[in-house]
């Protein structure tokens, strides 16, 4: 009887709990949501809605429909800017890996010293990039900075080199800055990754008879599949939103040759006071920038049968 | 807790108190960073006589153009705001500025008001903006270094062939010593030094209204040739390539520049915080004679629809008043009004005459796309000059430039 009673209104109370249970979960993530919706979501509407005016920075505003993606079609500057956006990013992208794959390789394991060289190679990445960019454009000045007048000064050059007057070692200089400064981040996520390897794995390739380099093929890279994709995705992203380092170092120079796509969007914005076509042009690189992210999220997706 | 509500109360009661018997009203003015100098002060003063009130922000010269836009939108703008002139036009085309034309037209000095502020202060005949402070650009020369390169101290150059010349001659004392400086890639330190040089030998780079751009004369290619071939013999430091206005006054400064293009702020700032340097200010001359300068500085423009109207007028008043001028003149900026420029100045510097005459016959370019055009550092003049003083395609960078400039003049808003 009491069994039976008992049997009887549980669907409904489990149900009640359920629900219950389901708004205080919905009351947990509340502060969560609303900074996404406040600091998200509206912006990004007012965005949208902005890149379909004509949105000066004083003045009244006027909807012009899609006139401002009609304009962006024709801006030859800006897909300029963004085709040495993609440029820089997957040489970048590139270097960055080249240098913090052996970096946390090297630091995975315990040896003496690691944490000095864990703390050593992390250390740039705490500088802010635009803080970072004023220490290098002091470091890469020719006159009072650090690269060309210690070269000359050593007598390795017959005169003082500006590193920062033509696109190559510009470039380079940049790419170097970078790659010091994010590099050791990309070391410690790569790190992660590497330790959460099961060891006896890697002892059972070994009396297998797998080689160092076999067992990196077959086991490291496979299994940091995740890491990588998470490591890559920050790194792309991040190199096409690039500004700080080349508004600050080259303000877009030599020549106009390093405007990114954030740049141009930023004078766009700022300097030429069009407010809703650079509204527009951050619609068109969000989109941009979404499509790239779920390419290599489904690139670097699970294969089968792997958990 | 208690003692906190307390002093809350004290000072709500102070605040309230002293409100209410000065009955005074407070307008919120905006100034750049250029004018930290002299704005505190000559608000301090006008504080210290008046019983209406001002409260002065500084902003930063590259936010103020973006924060003011932004404020405007808000509801929040200043009252009033010290605007860098060249941008009067363009805030007047966007409908943010107060006319006042007939306040400007019945002040009995209007006809001596520094012309190159009216000028571009004035949109479409009606006046939005009224001379605040003023800057001129000039020749400085290191006496020093020329005494020591057997030049004569005293005498600055009076034309192109003598600024090369006498460069070389201090280039040859070696060492760290330099010839010549210029910041070659800065569009708004160039406009200011390097387009007096074309000025003075009868050439200009933008029509009268602004409508046209004019970069391939004669006048233009001369003044590129002195640029560049002081650069071939390396009388320039090699960082002037890259910069983009940080070193403008700084390489001076320094001690080791025998000449450099430069603006009347520096004779302020190097008596304040260099008086070891010996220089001496002369004009920006032509290719064989005659000067020519930068009439710069800041228009003080009135937010539209503002309710502290008479506060901003009065401000304006005691700033052109014989006081307000040589507030102006002792902190580094020229005076505006040219009938008593001469008594603000009588007992300052005697430098700073030459600016002051400078200022007087100085020329502004006006434009709209002011900005765009000229100051942006990815824009055509920057991109321009950078390539004609240190490229090797002087004829492609001013056709391109000349194409770019004009066709941002004929998309800029026509209103």
């Amino acid at each position: 009887m009491t069994v039976i009673t008992a049997a009887t209104p549980a669907p409904p109370r489990a149900r009640r709990v359920a629900s219950r249970q389901q708004w205080i979960g919905l009351l947990y993530v509340a502060p969560a949501v609303a900074l996404v919706v406040v600091f998200f979501l509206i912006p990004l509407g007012m965005t949208a809605w902005m890149s379909l005016h004509n949105w000066p920075l004083m003045g009244e505003h006027s909807f012009i429909g899609l006139g401002n993606y009609v304009a962006i079609l024709r801006d030859t500057r800006f897909w300029n800017a963004l085709r040495f956006t993609a440029f820089y990013t997957v040489i970048v992208t590139i270097a960055i890996f080249v240098v913090a794959f052996p970096l946390a390789l090297f630091v995975e394991r315990p040896r003496p010293l690691t944490n000095l060289y864990r703390t050593m190679f992390f250390m740039p990445a705490v500088v802010g990039f635009a803080s970072a960019s004023l220490l290098w454009s002091w470091l890469l000045n020719v006159d009072s900075g650090l690269f060309s007048p210690a070269a000359y000064d050593l007598g390795l050059i017959d005169r003082k080199f500006n590193l920062l007057a033509t696109f190559q070692p510009a470039f380079w200089s940049i790419i170097a800055m970078v790659v010091w400064k994010v590099a050791g981040f990309t070391m410690i996520i790569l790190m992660a990754g590497l330790q959460s390897i099961p060891q006896d794995l890697q002892e059972a390739a070994v009396i297998d008879g797998a080689g160092p380099f076999a067992r990196f093929r077959a086991i490291t890279l496979p299994l940091m599949r995740r890491t990588l994709a998470l490591a890559l995705i920050l790194s792309v992203a991040g190199s096409i939103l690039a500004f700080d380092q080349f508004y600050i170092i080259l303000r877009g120079g030599p020549r106009n040759q390093t405007l990114t796509a954030v740049y141009w969007i930023f004078n766009q914005s700022f300097v030429s006071f069009k407010l809703g076509y650079g509204a527009a042009l951050s619609m068109v690189l969000l989109v941009i920038l979404v499509a790239l992210s779920l390419v290599q999220l489904w690139l670097l997706r699970k294969p089968e049968g792997l958990d | 807790m208690r003692n906190l509500i307390a002093k809350l109360t004290l000072a709500a009661a102070v605040l309230g108190g002293g409100l209410g018997t000065a009955a005074a009203e407070t307008a919120n003015i905006w100034v750049r960073a250029d004018g930290s100098n002299f704005m505190p002060r000559i608000v301090d003063a006008y504080n210290k006589a008046h019983t209406n009130q001002v409260k002065l922000d500084i902003i930063p010269n590259a936010e103020i153009i973006p924060k003011y836009g932004a404020a405007a939108a808000g509801g929040t703008a200043p009252d009033a705001l010290s605007l860098d002139l060249i941008y009067t036009p363009s805030f007047a085309a966007a409908g943010q500025l107060e006319d006042i034309t007939d306040w400007a037209k019945s002040l009995p000095y209007f006809a001596s008001l520094s012309p190159a502020h009216v000028k571009t202060g004035t949109y479409k005949d009606h006046i939005y903006g009224l001379p605040f402070s003023a800057d001129a650009s000039v020749l400085i020369w290191n006496k020093k270094l020329f005494k020591q390169a057997g030049l004569d101290p005293e005498k600055g150059p009076a034309n192109w062939a003598e600024i090369a010349a006498d460069a070389e001659k201090v280039n040859a004392l070696g060492g760290n010593i330099k010839g010549f400086y210029f910041s070659g890639n800065c569009g708004g330190c160039n406009i200011f030094t390097f387009t007096p040089l074309i000025w003075a030998s009868g050439g200009d780079i933008l029509s009268e209204d602004g409508s046209k751009a004019t970069l391939d004369s004669p006048q233009l290619r001369g003044a590129i040739d002195l640029y560049r071939s002081m650069v071939k013999k390396d009388l320039v430091p090699a960082g002037a390539q890259t910069d983009t206005g940080a070193n403008f006054f700084a390489a001076f400064a320094a001690g080791n520049i025998g000449i450099s293009p430069s603006g009347a702020f520096a004779i302020g700032a190097l008596n304040t915080q260099y008086p070891d340097i010996d220089y001496g200010v002369t004009f920006l001359p032509g290719k064989d004679s005659g000067w020519s300068s930068f009439a710069g500085g800041d228009n003080f423009v009135v937010t539209k629809g503002t309710t502290k109207l008479p506060v901003v007028k009065e401000f304006l008043d005691f700033a052109y008043s014989l006081e307000g001028q040589t507030i102006l003149a002792k902190y580094g900026s020229l005076p505006v009004r040219g009938d008593i420029a001469k008594e603000a100045l009588k007992d300052l510097d005697p430098r700073y005459q030459v600016a002051s005459e400078a200022m007087a016959k100085g020329k502004t370019p006006y434009s709209v796309v002011f900005n765009d055009l000229i100051n942006s550092a990815n824009g055509p003049w920057t991109q321009m000059i950078n390539e004609v003083f240190f490229g090797d395609d002087v004829d492609g960078a001013i056709a391109n430039a000349q194409e770019t400039m004009q066709s941002i003049i004929d998309q800029a808003p026509q209103k």
